[in-house]
Protein backbone atom coordinates (compact mmCIF):
# COMPACT_ATOMS: atom_id res chain seq x y z
CA UNK A 1 0.00 0.00 0.00
CA UNK A 2 1.19 3.49 -0.85
CA UNK A 3 2.60 5.59 1.98
CA UNK A 4 1.14 9.08 2.02
CA UNK A 5 3.34 10.09 4.94
CA UNK A 6 6.78 8.61 5.43
CA UNK A 7 9.25 9.81 8.00
CA UNK A 8 12.71 8.42 8.56
CA UNK A 9 14.43 9.11 11.89
CA UNK A 10 12.87 12.55 11.92
CA UNK A 11 14.38 14.56 14.76
CA UNK A 12 13.96 18.11 15.98
CA UNK A 13 16.21 19.53 18.66
CA UNK A 14 15.59 23.03 19.99
CA UNK A 15 18.30 25.20 21.54
CA UNK A 16 20.84 22.44 21.09
CA UNK A 17 19.45 20.30 23.92
CA UNK A 18 15.65 19.97 23.90
CA UNK A 19 14.63 16.96 21.84
CA UNK A 20 11.09 17.86 20.79
CA UNK A 21 11.01 14.90 18.40
CA UNK A 22 13.41 12.01 18.57
CA UNK A 23 14.02 9.71 15.61
CA UNK A 24 10.44 9.40 14.39
CA UNK A 25 10.03 6.72 11.74
CA UNK A 26 6.42 6.44 10.70
CA UNK A 27 4.35 5.41 7.69
CA UNK A 28 0.77 6.49 7.10
CA UNK A 29 -1.00 4.74 4.28
CA UNK A 30 -3.36 6.04 1.64
CA UNK A 31 -7.02 5.98 2.61
CA UNK A 32 -6.61 5.63 6.36
CA UNK A 33 -7.43 7.88 9.26
CA UNK A 34 -4.34 7.91 11.43
CA UNK A 35 -4.60 9.16 15.00
CA UNK A 36 -1.54 10.71 16.57
CA UNK A 37 -1.93 10.53 20.31
CA UNK A 38 0.01 12.11 23.09
CA UNK A 39 -0.29 14.66 25.86
CA UNK A 40 0.81 18.27 25.52
CA UNK A 41 4.53 18.52 24.87
CA UNK A 42 4.79 14.98 23.48
CA UNK A 43 5.86 16.29 20.05
CA UNK A 44 2.61 16.03 18.07
CA UNK A 45 2.56 19.62 16.86
CA UNK A 46 6.32 19.53 16.21
CA UNK A 47 5.75 16.55 13.92
CA UNK A 48 3.00 18.37 12.03
CA UNK A 49 5.12 21.51 11.66
CA UNK A 50 7.98 19.42 10.29
CA UNK A 51 5.66 17.71 7.80
CA UNK A 52 4.42 21.10 6.60
CA UNK A 53 7.95 22.52 6.40
CA UNK A 54 7.14 25.25 8.90
CA UNK A 55 10.20 24.09 10.83
CA UNK A 56 13.22 22.16 9.57
CA UNK A 57 14.44 18.86 10.99
CA UNK A 58 17.71 18.61 12.88
CA UNK A 59 18.11 15.08 11.52
CA UNK A 60 16.14 12.70 9.35
CA UNK A 61 13.68 13.39 6.59
CA UNK A 62 10.01 13.35 5.79
CA UNK A 63 8.09 12.69 2.59
CA UNK A 64 4.44 13.44 1.90
CA UNK A 65 2.56 12.03 -1.09
CA UNK A 66 5.87 10.68 -2.35
CA UNK A 67 7.49 14.12 -2.35
CA UNK A 68 10.22 15.52 -0.13
CA UNK A 69 8.70 17.65 2.64
CA UNK A 70 11.29 20.39 2.28
CA UNK A 71 12.32 20.41 -1.36
CA UNK A 72 8.81 19.89 -2.76
CA UNK A 73 6.98 21.81 -0.06
CA UNK A 74 4.91 23.97 -2.42
CA UNK A 75 3.82 21.04 -4.60
CA UNK A 76 2.84 19.10 -1.48
CA UNK A 77 0.75 21.95 -0.12
CA UNK A 78 -1.24 22.00 -3.33
CA UNK A 79 -2.60 18.62 -2.22
CA UNK A 80 -2.74 19.04 1.56
CA UNK A 81 -5.40 20.56 3.79
CA UNK A 82 -4.26 21.74 7.20
CA UNK A 83 -6.05 22.76 10.37
CA UNK A 84 -3.77 24.26 13.03
CA UNK A 85 -4.36 23.72 16.73
CA UNK A 86 -5.42 27.32 17.12
CA UNK A 87 -6.74 29.08 14.03
CA UNK A 88 -5.74 32.70 13.76
CA UNK A 89 -6.50 34.85 10.71
CA UNK A 90 -7.06 38.47 9.79
CA UNK A 91 -9.67 39.96 12.12
CA UNK A 92 -10.92 42.53 9.61
CA UNK A 93 -11.73 39.96 6.92
CA UNK A 94 -14.95 37.99 6.55
CA UNK A 95 -14.91 34.21 6.33
CA UNK A 96 -15.93 34.56 2.67
CA UNK A 97 -12.95 36.82 1.93
CA UNK A 98 -10.57 34.45 3.70
CA UNK A 99 -11.97 31.43 1.88
CA UNK A 100 -11.69 33.27 -1.42
CA UNK A 101 -8.04 34.07 -0.66
CA UNK A 102 -7.26 30.46 0.28
CA UNK A 103 -9.08 29.22 -2.82
CA UNK A 104 -7.18 31.62 -5.07
CA UNK A 105 -3.88 30.60 -3.46
CA UNK A 106 -4.69 27.00 -4.33
CA UNK A 107 -5.59 27.93 -7.89
CA UNK A 108 -9.38 27.96 -7.58
CA UNK A 109 -12.18 26.35 -5.59
CA UNK A 110 -15.73 25.07 -5.77
CA UNK A 111 -18.02 27.67 -4.17
CA UNK A 112 -20.93 25.23 -4.05
CA UNK A 113 -18.89 22.73 -2.07
CA UNK A 114 -17.78 25.45 0.35
CA UNK A 115 -21.44 26.38 0.91
CA UNK A 116 -22.29 22.69 1.42
CA UNK A 117 -19.58 22.40 4.08
CA UNK A 118 -20.77 25.63 5.72
CA UNK A 119 -24.35 24.32 5.78
CA UNK A 120 -23.33 21.01 7.29
CA UNK A 121 -21.26 22.72 9.96
CA UNK A 122 -23.99 25.37 10.47
CA UNK A 123 -21.48 28.12 9.81
CA UNK A 124 -22.27 31.68 8.73
CA UNK A 125 -19.72 32.78 6.13
CA UNK A 126 -20.61 36.45 6.15
CA UNK A 127 -19.17 37.58 9.49
CA UNK A 128 -15.76 39.07 10.13
CA UNK A 129 -13.16 36.93 11.90
CA UNK A 130 -13.27 39.00 15.06
CA UNK A 131 -16.97 38.15 15.48
CA UNK A 132 -16.52 34.38 15.55
CA UNK A 133 -16.40 32.27 18.70
CA UNK A 134 -13.67 29.68 19.21
CA UNK A 135 -16.00 26.94 17.96
CA UNK A 136 -16.89 28.90 14.83
CA UNK A 137 -13.22 29.61 14.12
CA UNK A 138 -12.70 25.85 14.31
CA UNK A 139 -15.47 25.35 11.77
CA UNK A 140 -13.88 27.88 9.44
CA UNK A 141 -10.56 26.07 9.83
CA UNK A 142 -12.23 22.81 8.86
CA UNK A 143 -13.82 24.40 5.79
CA UNK A 144 -10.44 25.81 4.75
CA UNK A 145 -8.81 22.41 5.24
CA UNK A 146 -11.53 20.48 3.40
CA UNK A 147 -12.62 22.90 0.65
CA UNK A 148 -10.22 21.65 -2.02
CA UNK A 149 -10.83 17.96 -1.25
CA UNK A 150 -7.13 17.40 -0.53
CA UNK A 151 -5.38 14.05 -0.86
CA UNK A 152 -4.05 14.46 2.66
CA UNK A 153 -5.67 16.19 5.60
CA UNK A 154 -3.44 17.17 8.53
CA UNK A 155 -5.49 18.20 11.52
CA UNK A 156 -4.12 19.36 14.86
CA UNK A 157 -6.64 18.72 17.66
CA UNK A 158 -9.50 19.07 15.18
CA UNK A 159 -12.62 18.72 17.27
CA UNK A 160 -11.61 20.76 20.31
CA UNK A 161 -14.07 23.63 20.63
CA UNK A 162 -16.79 21.87 18.63
CA UNK A 163 -20.05 21.05 20.37
CA UNK A 164 -21.09 17.34 20.50
CA UNK A 165 -23.45 17.67 17.54
CA UNK A 166 -20.74 19.25 15.39
CA UNK A 167 -18.29 16.60 16.54
CA UNK A 168 -20.59 14.00 15.00
CA UNK A 169 -20.68 16.02 11.77
CA UNK A 170 -16.90 16.20 11.89
CA UNK A 171 -16.66 12.42 12.33
CA UNK A 172 -18.95 11.96 9.31
CA UNK A 173 -16.82 14.30 7.23
CA UNK A 174 -13.71 12.33 8.14
CA UNK A 175 -15.37 9.05 7.23
CA UNK A 176 -16.47 10.50 3.90
CA UNK A 177 -12.92 11.70 3.30
CA UNK A 178 -11.61 8.20 3.91
CA UNK A 179 -14.33 6.70 1.71
CA UNK A 180 -13.19 8.99 -1.10
CA UNK A 181 -9.71 7.45 -0.81
CA UNK A 182 -8.10 10.42 0.89
CA UNK A 183 -5.91 10.22 3.98
CA UNK A 184 -6.33 11.91 7.34
CA UNK A 185 -3.57 12.47 9.88
CA UNK A 186 -5.00 13.90 13.06
CA UNK A 187 -3.36 14.66 16.35
CA UNK A 188 -5.48 14.42 19.42
CA UNK A 189 -5.52 13.86 23.11
CA UNK A 190 -9.24 13.02 23.00
CA UNK A 191 -9.14 9.26 23.10
CA UNK A 192 -12.83 8.71 22.40
CA UNK A 193 -12.41 10.70 19.19
CA UNK A 194 -9.52 8.56 18.04
CA UNK A 195 -11.41 5.43 19.03
CA UNK A 196 -14.47 6.60 17.08
CA UNK A 197 -12.88 7.40 13.73
CA UNK A 198 -9.28 6.27 13.44
CA UNK A 199 -8.03 3.12 11.77
CA UNK A 200 -4.60 3.20 13.33
CA UNK A 201 -3.03 5.15 16.10
CA UNK A 202 0.52 6.21 16.92
CA UNK A 203 1.31 6.92 20.54
CA UNK A 204 3.94 9.54 21.22
CA UNK A 205 5.72 10.15 24.49
CA UNK A 206 8.50 12.62 25.20
CA UNK A 207 9.17 13.04 21.48
CA UNK A 208 9.47 9.30 20.89
CA UNK A 209 7.00 7.05 19.14
CA UNK A 210 5.99 4.38 21.62
CA UNK A 211 3.72 2.24 19.46
CA UNK A 212 1.72 2.12 16.26
CA UNK A 213 -1.31 -0.15 16.35
CA UNK A 214 -4.67 -0.65 14.76
CA UNK A 215 -7.22 0.90 17.10
CA UNK A 216 -9.25 -2.31 17.30
CA UNK A 217 -6.13 -4.44 17.89
CA UNK A 218 -4.94 -2.05 20.54
CA UNK A 219 -8.11 -2.47 22.56
CA UNK A 220 -8.54 -6.18 21.79
CA UNK A 221 -5.11 -7.52 22.54
CA UNK A 222 -4.85 -6.12 26.01
CA UNK A 223 -6.64 -7.13 29.17
CA UNK A 224 -10.39 -7.21 29.70
CA UNK A 225 -12.61 -6.27 32.59
CA UNK A 226 -14.82 -9.16 33.66
CA UNK A 227 -17.86 -9.03 35.95
CA UNK A 228 -19.25 -12.40 37.17
CA UNK A 229 -22.65 -12.60 38.91
CA UNK A 230 -23.36 -15.79 40.89
CA UNK A 231 -26.47 -17.24 42.47
CA UNK A 232 -24.54 -17.95 45.70
CA UNK A 233 -21.72 -16.30 47.61
CA UNK A 234 -18.31 -16.99 46.10
CA UNK A 235 -14.95 -16.37 47.81
CA UNK A 236 -12.46 -14.10 46.01
CA UNK A 237 -9.84 -16.79 46.44
CA UNK A 238 -11.76 -18.92 43.95
CA UNK A 239 -10.40 -16.92 41.01
CA UNK A 240 -7.56 -14.94 42.56
CA UNK A 241 -4.96 -17.58 41.76
CA UNK A 242 -6.13 -18.25 38.21
CA UNK A 243 -3.39 -17.43 35.66
CA UNK A 244 -3.99 -14.00 34.03
CA UNK A 245 -6.46 -12.84 36.67
CA UNK A 246 -5.76 -9.75 38.77
CA UNK A 247 -7.52 -7.06 40.75
CA UNK A 248 -10.30 -9.28 42.10
CA UNK A 249 -12.94 -7.47 44.13
CA UNK A 250 -16.13 -8.75 45.66
CA UNK A 251 -19.52 -6.99 45.79
CA UNK A 252 -23.16 -7.76 46.56
CA UNK A 253 -22.34 -9.94 49.59
CA UNK A 254 -19.86 -11.93 47.61
CA UNK A 255 -22.31 -12.73 44.80
CA UNK A 256 -20.52 -10.47 42.31
CA UNK A 257 -16.83 -10.69 41.44
CA UNK A 258 -15.02 -8.06 39.42
CA UNK A 259 -11.63 -8.81 37.95
CA UNK A 260 -9.20 -8.09 35.16
CA UNK A 261 -8.21 -10.87 32.84
CA UNK A 262 -5.09 -10.99 30.73
CA UNK A 263 -5.07 -13.77 28.16
CA UNK A 264 -7.49 -16.64 27.50
CA UNK A 265 -10.82 -17.28 29.25
CA UNK A 266 -10.43 -21.00 29.63
CA UNK A 267 -8.53 -21.15 32.96
CA UNK A 268 -11.03 -18.73 34.48
CA UNK A 269 -14.09 -20.67 33.26
CA UNK A 270 -12.67 -23.98 34.51
CA UNK A 271 -12.12 -22.48 37.97
CA UNK A 272 -15.85 -21.68 38.19
CA UNK A 273 -16.86 -25.33 37.97
CA UNK A 274 -19.54 -26.10 40.60
CA UNK A 275 -20.78 -22.51 40.90
CA UNK A 276 -23.92 -21.24 39.17
CA UNK A 277 -23.05 -18.23 36.99
CA UNK A 278 -26.12 -16.06 36.40
CA UNK A 279 -24.37 -13.50 34.22
CA UNK A 280 -20.94 -12.71 32.82
CA UNK A 281 -20.07 -9.25 31.51
CA UNK A 282 -16.88 -8.58 29.53
CA UNK A 283 -15.66 -5.05 28.85
CA UNK A 284 -12.77 -4.19 26.58
CA UNK A 285 -10.37 -1.65 28.05
CA UNK A 286 -10.87 1.89 26.91
CA UNK A 287 -8.17 3.48 24.82
CA UNK A 288 -7.47 5.70 27.78
CA UNK A 289 -6.45 2.70 29.82
CA UNK A 290 -4.28 1.46 26.99
CA UNK A 291 -2.87 4.93 26.65
CA UNK A 292 -2.03 5.12 30.32
CA UNK A 293 -0.42 1.74 30.12
CA UNK A 294 1.86 2.92 27.34
CA UNK A 295 2.74 5.96 29.34
CA UNK A 296 3.32 3.99 32.50
CA UNK A 297 1.85 6.84 34.50
CA UNK A 298 -0.43 4.40 36.22
CA UNK A 299 -1.46 0.87 35.52
CA UNK A 300 -4.59 0.43 33.51
CA UNK A 301 -6.00 -1.78 36.23
CA UNK A 302 -5.57 0.81 38.94
CA UNK A 303 -7.07 3.43 36.71
CA UNK A 304 -10.14 1.32 36.11
CA UNK A 305 -10.50 0.63 39.82
CA UNK A 306 -10.41 4.32 40.55
CA UNK A 307 -13.05 4.99 37.93
CA UNK A 308 -15.25 2.27 39.39
CA UNK A 309 -14.82 3.64 42.89
CA UNK A 310 -16.05 7.07 41.85
CA UNK A 311 -19.23 5.71 40.26
CA UNK B 1 -1.74 31.97 -8.04
CA UNK B 2 0.89 34.70 -8.43
CA UNK B 3 -0.19 38.01 -6.91
CA UNK B 4 -2.70 36.55 -4.49
CA UNK B 5 -0.71 37.71 -1.43
CA UNK B 6 -0.22 41.15 -3.00
CA UNK B 7 -3.95 41.54 -3.67
CA UNK B 8 -4.83 40.26 -0.22
CA UNK B 9 -2.42 42.75 1.39
CA UNK B 10 -3.83 45.62 -0.65
CA UNK B 11 -7.40 44.58 0.16
CA UNK B 12 -6.67 44.51 3.89
CA UNK B 13 -4.75 47.79 3.96
CA UNK B 14 -6.14 50.20 1.38
CA UNK B 15 -8.38 51.98 3.87
CA UNK B 16 -5.46 52.53 6.23
CA UNK B 17 -3.41 53.93 3.35
CA UNK B 18 -6.17 56.37 2.46
CA UNK B 19 -6.54 57.54 6.09
CA UNK B 20 -2.79 58.03 6.52
CA UNK B 21 -2.52 59.75 3.13
CA UNK B 22 -5.43 62.10 3.84
CA UNK B 23 -4.04 62.96 7.29
CA UNK B 24 -0.60 63.79 5.92
CA UNK B 25 -2.17 65.57 2.93
CA UNK B 26 -4.30 67.78 5.20
CA UNK B 27 -1.23 68.59 7.28
CA UNK B 28 0.62 69.49 4.07
CA UNK B 29 -2.29 71.67 2.97
CA UNK B 30 -2.24 73.62 6.24
CA UNK B 31 1.52 74.07 6.14
CA UNK B 32 1.21 75.47 2.60
CA UNK B 33 -1.57 77.91 3.44
CA UNK B 34 0.52 79.17 6.34
CA UNK B 35 3.41 80.06 4.02
CA UNK B 36 2.17 83.43 2.67
CA UNK B 37 1.24 84.54 6.12
CA UNK B 38 4.21 86.84 6.53
CA UNK B 39 3.62 87.30 10.22
CA UNK B 40 4.12 83.59 10.71
CA UNK B 41 7.22 83.52 8.57
CA UNK B 42 8.58 86.53 10.40
CA UNK B 43 7.97 84.90 13.74
CA UNK B 44 9.79 81.78 12.54
CA UNK B 45 12.64 83.86 11.21
CA UNK B 46 12.95 85.66 14.55
CA UNK B 47 12.81 82.38 16.40
CA UNK B 48 15.42 80.77 14.18
CA UNK B 49 17.62 83.86 14.34
CA UNK B 50 17.82 83.45 18.10
CA UNK B 51 18.96 79.86 17.74
CA UNK B 52 22.66 79.10 18.06
CA UNK B 53 24.27 78.24 14.69
CA UNK B 54 24.72 74.68 15.86
CA UNK B 55 20.97 74.30 16.28
CA UNK B 56 20.36 75.82 12.86
CA UNK B 57 22.64 73.24 11.32
CA UNK B 58 20.97 70.52 13.28
CA UNK B 59 17.64 71.49 11.75
CA UNK B 60 19.19 71.46 8.30
CA UNK B 61 19.12 75.22 7.77
CA UNK B 62 22.18 77.09 6.61
CA UNK B 63 20.93 80.47 7.83
CA UNK B 64 17.92 82.16 9.35
CA UNK B 65 17.02 83.97 6.12
CA UNK B 66 16.42 80.62 4.46
CA UNK B 67 13.68 80.03 6.97
CA UNK B 68 11.80 83.09 5.79
CA UNK B 69 11.34 81.65 2.29
CA UNK B 70 8.39 79.37 1.43
CA UNK B 71 10.81 76.63 0.37
CA UNK B 72 12.80 76.83 3.61
CA UNK B 73 9.64 76.91 5.67
CA UNK B 74 8.28 73.79 3.94
CA UNK B 75 11.58 71.94 4.23
CA UNK B 76 11.87 72.72 7.94
CA UNK B 77 8.20 72.58 8.91
CA UNK B 78 7.01 69.69 6.79
CA UNK B 79 9.48 67.54 4.87
CA UNK B 80 12.00 67.23 7.73
CA UNK B 81 9.48 65.75 10.10
CA UNK B 82 7.08 64.00 7.77
CA UNK B 83 9.64 61.28 7.19
CA UNK B 84 9.29 60.34 10.87
CA UNK B 85 5.53 59.95 10.36
CA UNK B 86 6.03 57.85 7.24
CA UNK B 87 8.77 55.86 8.97
CA UNK B 88 6.29 55.01 11.72
CA UNK B 89 3.92 53.65 9.09
CA UNK B 90 6.80 51.83 7.41
CA UNK B 91 7.77 50.14 10.69
CA UNK B 92 4.17 48.98 11.22
CA UNK B 93 3.96 47.77 7.62
CA UNK B 94 7.36 46.09 7.82
CA UNK B 95 6.25 44.19 10.92
CA UNK B 96 3.15 43.04 9.02
CA UNK B 97 5.27 41.39 6.35
CA UNK B 98 6.14 38.43 8.56
CA UNK B 99 6.65 39.31 12.20
CA UNK B 100 3.14 40.29 13.35
CA UNK B 101 1.52 37.36 11.57
CA UNK B 102 4.10 34.92 12.86
CA UNK B 103 3.40 36.19 16.36
CA UNK B 104 -0.35 35.65 15.93
CA UNK B 105 -0.07 32.28 14.20
CA UNK B 106 -1.49 33.53 10.89
CA UNK B 107 1.69 32.51 9.07
CA UNK B 108 0.98 28.88 9.94
CA UNK B 109 -2.14 28.99 7.78
CA UNK B 110 -0.49 31.08 5.08
CA UNK B 111 2.50 28.76 4.80
CA UNK B 112 0.27 25.69 4.67
CA UNK B 113 -0.91 27.01 1.29
CA UNK B 114 1.06 26.44 -1.91
CA UNK B 115 2.84 29.77 -1.65
CA UNK B 116 6.66 29.85 -1.43
CA UNK B 117 8.04 31.81 1.48
CA UNK B 118 9.94 34.25 -0.76
CA UNK B 119 6.72 35.19 -2.53
CA UNK B 120 5.11 36.27 0.73
CA UNK B 121 7.92 38.76 1.35
CA UNK B 122 8.19 40.01 -2.23
CA UNK B 123 4.47 40.43 -2.81
CA UNK B 124 3.99 42.18 0.50
CA UNK B 125 6.93 44.51 -0.09
CA UNK B 126 5.43 45.40 -3.47
CA UNK B 127 1.98 45.87 -1.90
CA UNK B 128 3.29 48.21 0.80
CA UNK B 129 5.38 50.10 -1.77
CA UNK B 130 2.19 50.69 -3.78
CA UNK B 131 0.39 51.75 -0.60
CA UNK B 132 3.18 54.21 0.23
CA UNK B 133 3.01 55.61 -3.30
CA UNK B 134 -0.75 56.12 -2.89
CA UNK B 135 -0.11 57.86 0.44
CA UNK B 136 2.45 60.16 -1.19
CA UNK B 137 0.12 60.90 -4.11
CA UNK B 138 -2.57 61.96 -1.61
CA UNK B 139 0.04 63.95 0.31
CA UNK B 140 1.12 65.75 -2.85
CA UNK B 141 -2.52 66.37 -3.72
CA UNK B 142 -2.93 68.12 -0.36
CA UNK B 143 0.18 70.23 -0.97
CA UNK B 144 -0.86 71.00 -4.54
CA UNK B 145 -4.40 72.02 -3.55
CA UNK B 146 -2.88 74.24 -0.87
CA UNK B 147 -0.50 75.81 -3.38
CA UNK B 148 -3.22 76.22 -6.04
CA UNK B 149 -5.72 77.83 -3.71
CA UNK B 150 -3.30 80.16 -1.93
CA UNK B 151 -2.95 83.46 -3.75
CA UNK B 152 0.43 85.11 -4.05
CA UNK B 153 2.41 81.99 -3.27
CA UNK B 154 5.56 81.65 -5.31
CA UNK B 155 6.31 77.98 -5.02
CA UNK B 156 8.03 75.71 -7.54
CA UNK B 157 5.55 72.84 -7.99
CA UNK B 158 8.27 70.70 -9.58
CA UNK B 159 10.39 71.03 -6.45
CA UNK B 160 7.33 70.33 -4.32
CA UNK B 161 6.76 67.11 -6.27
CA UNK B 162 10.44 66.22 -6.02
CA UNK B 163 10.41 66.78 -2.27
CA UNK B 164 7.35 64.53 -1.94
CA UNK B 165 8.91 61.82 -4.11
CA UNK B 166 12.12 62.16 -2.08
CA UNK B 167 10.32 60.72 0.96
CA UNK B 168 9.74 57.40 -0.81
CA UNK B 169 13.29 55.92 -0.91
CA UNK B 170 13.96 56.56 2.78
CA UNK B 171 10.54 55.19 3.74
CA UNK B 172 11.15 52.09 1.62
CA UNK B 173 14.46 51.65 3.40
CA UNK B 174 12.69 51.67 6.78
CA UNK B 175 10.08 49.24 5.41
CA UNK B 176 12.72 46.83 4.12
CA UNK B 177 14.87 47.16 7.22
CA UNK B 178 11.89 46.32 9.45
CA UNK B 179 11.06 43.35 7.22
CA UNK B 180 14.67 42.21 7.66
CA UNK B 181 14.44 42.67 11.44
CA UNK B 182 11.22 40.61 11.44
CA UNK B 183 12.80 37.89 9.32
CA UNK B 184 15.89 37.63 11.53
CA UNK B 185 14.35 38.17 14.96
CA UNK B 186 11.84 35.48 15.83
CA UNK B 187 9.75 37.63 18.11
CA UNK B 188 7.71 40.67 17.17
CA UNK B 189 8.84 42.55 20.26
CA UNK B 190 12.49 42.24 19.30
CA UNK B 191 11.72 43.26 15.71
CA UNK B 192 9.84 46.35 16.94
CA UNK B 193 12.75 47.25 19.21
CA UNK B 194 15.37 46.90 16.49
CA UNK B 195 13.32 48.87 13.92
CA UNK B 196 12.51 51.63 16.39
CA UNK B 197 16.14 51.99 17.44
CA UNK B 198 17.10 52.13 13.75
CA UNK B 199 14.71 55.01 13.03
CA UNK B 200 15.25 56.99 16.24
CA UNK B 201 19.03 56.49 16.27
CA UNK B 202 19.25 57.54 12.61
CA UNK B 203 17.34 60.72 13.41
CA UNK B 204 19.49 61.65 16.40
CA UNK B 205 22.78 60.73 14.74
CA UNK B 206 21.87 63.05 11.89
CA UNK B 207 20.62 65.78 14.22
CA UNK B 208 23.66 65.71 16.51
CA UNK B 209 26.11 65.15 13.68
CA UNK B 210 24.73 68.12 11.73
CA UNK B 211 24.99 70.31 14.82
CA UNK B 212 28.55 69.32 15.64
CA UNK B 213 30.46 69.14 12.39
CA UNK B 214 33.91 67.58 12.58
CA UNK B 215 33.00 65.50 15.63
CA UNK B 216 32.45 61.77 16.10
CA UNK B 217 28.71 62.24 15.57
CA UNK B 218 29.34 64.01 12.30
CA UNK B 219 31.41 61.07 11.07
CA UNK B 220 28.57 58.74 12.08
CA UNK B 221 26.07 60.57 9.86
CA UNK B 222 27.14 58.36 6.98
CA UNK B 223 25.23 55.46 8.57
CA UNK B 224 22.07 57.51 9.19
CA UNK B 225 19.44 57.19 6.48
CA UNK B 226 18.09 60.50 7.73
CA UNK B 227 21.20 62.36 6.59
CA UNK B 228 20.90 60.82 3.14
CA UNK B 229 17.26 61.84 3.02
CA UNK B 230 18.16 65.52 3.43
CA UNK B 231 14.57 66.71 3.95
CA UNK B 232 15.49 70.19 5.26
CA UNK B 233 17.28 71.18 2.04
CA UNK B 234 15.26 69.24 -0.51
CA UNK B 235 13.20 72.27 -1.62
CA UNK B 236 16.46 74.03 -2.53
CA UNK B 237 18.44 71.15 -3.98
CA UNK B 238 15.74 69.06 -5.64
CA UNK B 239 16.11 65.31 -6.04
CA UNK B 240 19.71 64.12 -5.87
CA UNK B 241 20.12 60.90 -7.81
CA UNK B 242 23.08 59.71 -5.73
CA UNK B 243 21.19 59.95 -2.46
CA UNK B 244 18.05 58.37 -3.92
CA UNK B 245 19.95 55.48 -5.49
CA UNK B 246 21.93 54.85 -2.33
CA UNK B 247 18.79 54.66 -0.19
CA UNK B 248 17.08 52.39 -2.73
CA UNK B 249 20.16 50.16 -2.96
CA UNK B 250 20.30 49.71 0.83
CA UNK B 251 16.53 49.05 0.85
CA UNK B 252 17.07 46.37 -1.80
CA UNK B 253 19.88 44.77 0.22
CA UNK B 254 17.62 44.70 3.30
CA UNK B 255 14.80 43.16 1.24
CA UNK B 256 17.11 40.48 -0.14
CA UNK B 257 18.43 39.85 3.37
CA UNK B 258 14.90 39.36 4.69
CA UNK B 259 14.22 36.86 1.87
CA UNK B 260 17.39 34.95 2.67
CA UNK B 261 16.73 34.70 6.40
CA UNK B 262 13.01 33.97 6.13
CA UNK B 263 13.58 31.25 3.55
CA UNK B 264 15.90 29.37 5.89
CA UNK B 265 14.54 29.63 9.36
CA UNK B 266 11.89 27.90 11.45
CA UNK B 267 8.49 29.51 11.85
CA UNK B 268 7.94 29.72 15.58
Amino acid sequence: MENVIHTDKLTKIYSGTTRALDGLSLDVQRGEIFGYLGPNGAGKTTTIRLLLDLIRPTEGRAALLGLDAQRDSVAIKQRVGYLPGELSLWDNQTAQQIIHFVGQARGGYDKTYVQTLADRLQFDLTKKMRAYSTGNKRKLGLIIALMNKPDLLILDEPSSGLDPLMQQTFYQLMQETRAAGHTVFLSSHILSEVQAICDRVGILRGGKLQAVERVDALTRTDFRHVILRFRQTVPESLVATVPGVSGVTSENNGKTLKLQLLGDFDPLLRSLDGFYVEDMEVQEPSLEEVFLKYYGAQSAVNNHQKAEATQ
Amino acid sequence: MTGVVLLNTLRRNWRQAIYWGISIGILGYYVIVLVPNMDTLKQYEDLVAKMPPLMLKAFGLSDAAQMATPAGFLGFGFFSYMLLVLATYAVLAGLSITSSEEDRGILDVLLSLPIPRWRIIIERLIAYTLILIVMLVITFAGLWIGAATTPGLNLDLGRLLAATVNMLPATLLVLAFTALAGAVARTRTLAIGVATVFVVASYFIDFLGAAASGTFFDSLRVISFYSWYNGGQIMFTGLEAGRVLLLLAVALICALGSLWFFQRRDIV
